[in-house]
């Protein structure tokens, strides 16, 4: 963690239920300038950022906190959250400020836990957000009244629009300059006698054995009464007497009748129930929204399926028509780019190793962009318009049949566009096993760094029109999905049992994305792939064109020379000089039209050579090392290095064959820009003169990329998100067992069917 | 009880940690909720928020009509 908040800096921490605006707040009072990092041992997004309006010398740090209903938590999110309100993360300071963000729509629920972290003895201000969506609903809030009933300073706002976040940002500020205050400590449960009685004996305890956290004691003792995991989960931070002490507190109360369960939530609802009733006018009754005539079509049994149906036809049919046009630009450009290095130094290996290794590799995965930009554009879309959520709910069904929760439906979605954040997006989940079985088949749904792989694979080995091409990307999509589906499945019968909880979820008001926002999302997520184009692709890149190039062997290039020179010379008997051959050369080169017999006999020789020494070069003999596990799926050795390079990430398949195949800037640009490496693959011939890429090879091989664990980073994540080596090694293993044997299904049953 | 229906929660019958769960998040007793939609799944409108709950979830949700003196039905289909 090298994020700690340094001694100086003045800490406020933003709290809130979940969809109340926090985040919206956050980029308002930090200016999207946010730090973005993880809590250690966890990857629980921790977000912070310094207060655009606080000096230099009184600086100001805001840390977003992830979204929670109360201070009881059932998800690692939520514990987290609580974690730092109760200053047991060693990491995060004890806070100097909390600001509470409330829903001013949706007040009751907002006040439950608001009133419950004013509790907590913090100075705090509240943020009472979405003041304008109330007034839109007919409620008018007085939030003078709000902040004598509840004691601390609110602020109505709406962070969307911008309104009122100023004043907010400069009481922040004005607050951090006075320095400490004393806070008047409060209470908002109205509580039954026995059940306030037994409450503040063990608050006492709690103030005896952590000094520290004195005023913390209150709450603390309410929760560890009332909620059953507060004491469970940490075990060895209280001591023996206390747990001892709090049990037996717990049947007193249940002898007494009181339900210590339900006892303070209640009373605290109520509470919040008069708070509310206290300062809110109605100003018009409750009618049907836009957001009910909405949710009745697209829950809909039957329309909510079809309409989502839709929705990922029309994404998939914009990532293949639509993207081709900015896509085509890139290869243009790439092709051009190429070009010009190749023209503009001598030629050599330097010259080849920019234009075959680094221009025409990497610029072969970026050529991508679009269709991933498209990607994310429509998934931080449907975030942002709240159907997302939707989604879930609608997918609860499906979900269900295979053990697994709506929830986790969100992270195989994300997973389309990545499984690194579609990972991050389990921690949502509550029940480990649940989590756990998400985490494992989330990798199986096609993540845009397939995307490069299949297209390749469909444009050299699919014949037919974009119908069929688009049929078959949507089928290995569809396979995807099924293979994780059928996965979750057998996890769930076998290794992590249980049943998850019923499905609750909270689906938050539909609202129009802010472009703004969602061109943001759609950046900051593309721009990883960019980055790593540039970096690990790169690299990977440099390597293999060494790999591919060394070592050299003079002598098949002065065999093939001389076998070249033999040709030309029986068809022109004038030529007898290497000066002449090489004229000849470059006159048949040069001249218009289809090429001659002689000028296919020599390009076929420059194929031969170029392939004679690939096959002699490292890449070349590791290729033929690994050959034997990929001979069954009818594989050839050039296949197996690019398998065997894409274990570092799946896009790493297409620009490794561009350097294979040696597409540089000869043969990038002349294809009336389709791309130069299809083109290219579309040539390749065994040695009995067939096709290699043929359409079974071509399924076989995106069988093998729809199952196979071939991202480095994900392995990291799972990694870090399991805390051990157990669940990555175990993921990796069945996915590419799978894979293997997936592939040599679909091989054996291509070829019965007729295929070759 | 169909859509549009306004009905008040009278008794949940699920674990202790999903009852505090749908508590916190206002499912509480005497809750008035409202109804939107009652298909395989459903989706209610509690306070100002909107849940949704999957029919297991519902299975143990006891709920009156909105009115007195009413016995507890069942929130899900079966009722």
């Amino acid at each position: 963690m090298s994020t700690a908040t340094s001694q100086r800096s003045f800490l406020a921490v933003l709290t809130g239920n979940p969809n109340c605006g926090k985040t919206t707040l956050f980029n308002a009072l930090t200016g999207l300038r946010a730090r973005v990092g993880n809590y250690a041992g966890v990857t629980v997004e921790r977000k912070e950022g310094a207060l655009l309006v606080s000096s230099r010398d009184q600086p100001v740090t805001i840390l977003d906190l992830p979204g929670t209903y109360s201070l009881s938590p059932q998800s690692l999110d939520e514990q987290i959250a609580r974690d730092i309100l109760f200053q047991r993360l060693p990491e995060v300071a004890a806070p100097d400020l909390v600001l509470v963000v409330i829903d001013g729509s949706n007040l009751q629920r907002n006040l439950y836990y608001a009133t419950q972290v004013i509790e907590l003895g913090y100075p705090t201000f509240v943020a009472l957000n979405m003041v304008d969506v109330a007034r839109a609903n007919g409620h008018e809030i007085d939030d003078r009244s709000l902040s004598a009933a509840l004691g601390v300073p609110v602020f109505p706002m709406s962070a969307s629009t911008g309104e009122g976040v100023k004043a907010f940002a400069d009481a922040v500020k004005a607050h951090a300059a006075r320095g400490t205050q004393r806070v008047i400590p409060r209470e908002f449960s109205e509580l039954p006698e026995d059940f306030g009685r037994e409450a503040r004996e063990i608050q006492g305890e709690l103030s005896k054995l952590f000094p520290h956290r004195e005023r913390l004691a209150a709450a603390e003792a309410l929760l560890l009464l009332s909620d059953d995991q507060a004491l469970q989960a940490h075990p060895d931070h209280y001591p023996a007497a206390l747990q001892e002490k709090v049990r037996n507190a717990r049947t007193r109360l249940e002898k007494s009748g009181t339900d210590w369960r339900s006892a303070s939530i209640e009373g605290r609802y109520a509470r919040a129930a008069a708070i509310e009733m206290a300062v809110i006018t109605e100003t018009g009754g409750p009618e049907e929204t836009v957001s009910d005539r909405i949710d009745r079509v697209v829950t809909h049994q039957v329309w909510g399926p079809l309409i989502f149906v839709g929705i990922l036809l029309a994404l998939f049919v914009s990532i293949f028509w639509v993207a081709e046009i900015p896509k085509g630009w890139i290869e243009w450009l790439v092709g051009a780019l190429a070009g010009w290095v190749s023209g503009a130094m001598p030629p050599g290996d330097l010259n080849d190793l920019l234009t075959n290794g680094v221009v025409a590799g990497v610029g072969s995965v970026v050529v991508f962009l679009p269709q991933i930009c498209l990607l994310f554009l429509f998934i931080s879309a449907l975030e942002d318009s709240g159907y997302m959520a939707r989604a879930a709910f609608l997918m609860d069904r499906v979900m269900s049949r295979v053990g697994l929760h709506g929830k986790s439906f969100i992270p195989m979605l994300s997973s389309f566009a990545c499984a690194i954040p579609g990972i991050m997006a389990t921690r949502t989940i509550e029940t480990v096993q649940d989590r756990l079985v998400t985490i494992l088949v989330a990798p199986l749904m096609s993540c845009s760094a397939r995307l490069p792989v299949y297209t390749v694979l469909i444009a050299a080995c699919i014949g037919g029109g974009a119908f069929v091409k688009g049929l078959t990307l949507t089928g290995m999509y569809l396979l995807g999905i099924v293979g994780a589906l059928g996965m979750a499945w057998l996890f769930k019968k076998t290794l992590l049992k249980g049943e998850p909880p019923p499905l609750l979820l909270e689906l938050p008001p539909y609202k129009r994305p802010l472009p703004s926002v969602i061109l943001r999302h759609m950046w900051d997520r593309s721009s990883l792939f960019l980055r790593r184009a540039g970096t690990v692709i790169l690299g990977i890149n440099i390597l293999l064109w060494f790999l591919a190039t060394f070592p050299r062997d003079e002598g098949i290039g002065n065999r093939f020379e001389v076998e070249r020179n033999q040709r030309i010379q029986a068809e022109h008997p004038g030529d007898t000089t290497p000066e002449a051959w090489a004229a000849r050369r470059a006159a048949l080169e040069g001249a218009e039209g289809e090429p001659g017999v002689l000028l296919e006999a020599l390009r076929q020789l420059d194929r031969e050579q170029a392939g004679e020494e690939l096959r002699n070069s490292y890449a070349g003999r590791l290729g033929r090392l690994v050959e034997p596990v990929f001979r069954p799926l009818g594989f050839d050795w050039k296949m197996g290095i690019g398998i065997v390079a894409s274990f570092a990430a799946r896009e790493v398949f297409v620009s490794t064959m561009s350097v294979v195949y040696n597409v540089g800037a000869g043969d990038a640009g002349d294809e009336e820009g389709t791309s130069g490496l299809a083109e290219r693959m579309k040539t390749e011939r065994r040695a009995d003169g067939t096709a290699v890429y043929t359409p079974v090879t071509g399924l076989t091989l995106m069988v093998f990329y729809v199952f196979a664990m071939q991202c480095v980073s994900t392995v990291a994540v799972v990694r870090r998100e399991t805390n051990s080596w157990r669940w990555p090694l175990f993921q990796f293993a069945y996915m590419t067992a799978l894979a293997w044997v997936l592939a040599f299904a679909t091989r054996w049953i291509g070829i019965a069917l007729g295929g070759g | 009880m169909q859509a549009g229906d306004t009905v008040v929660v009278k008794q949940l019958n699920g674990s202790p940690e999903m009852n505090q769960r749908l508590r916190e998040m206002g499912f509480g007793e005497e809750q008035r909720v409202r109804v939107i939609t009652l298909q395989t799944n459903l989706l209610c409108q509690v306070c100002n928020s909107r849940l949704g709950l999957s029919e297991r979830l519902a299975e143990l949700i006891l709920v009156a009509p909105a009115g007195p003196g009413r016995l507890g039905r069942r929130l899900g289909l079966a009722a």
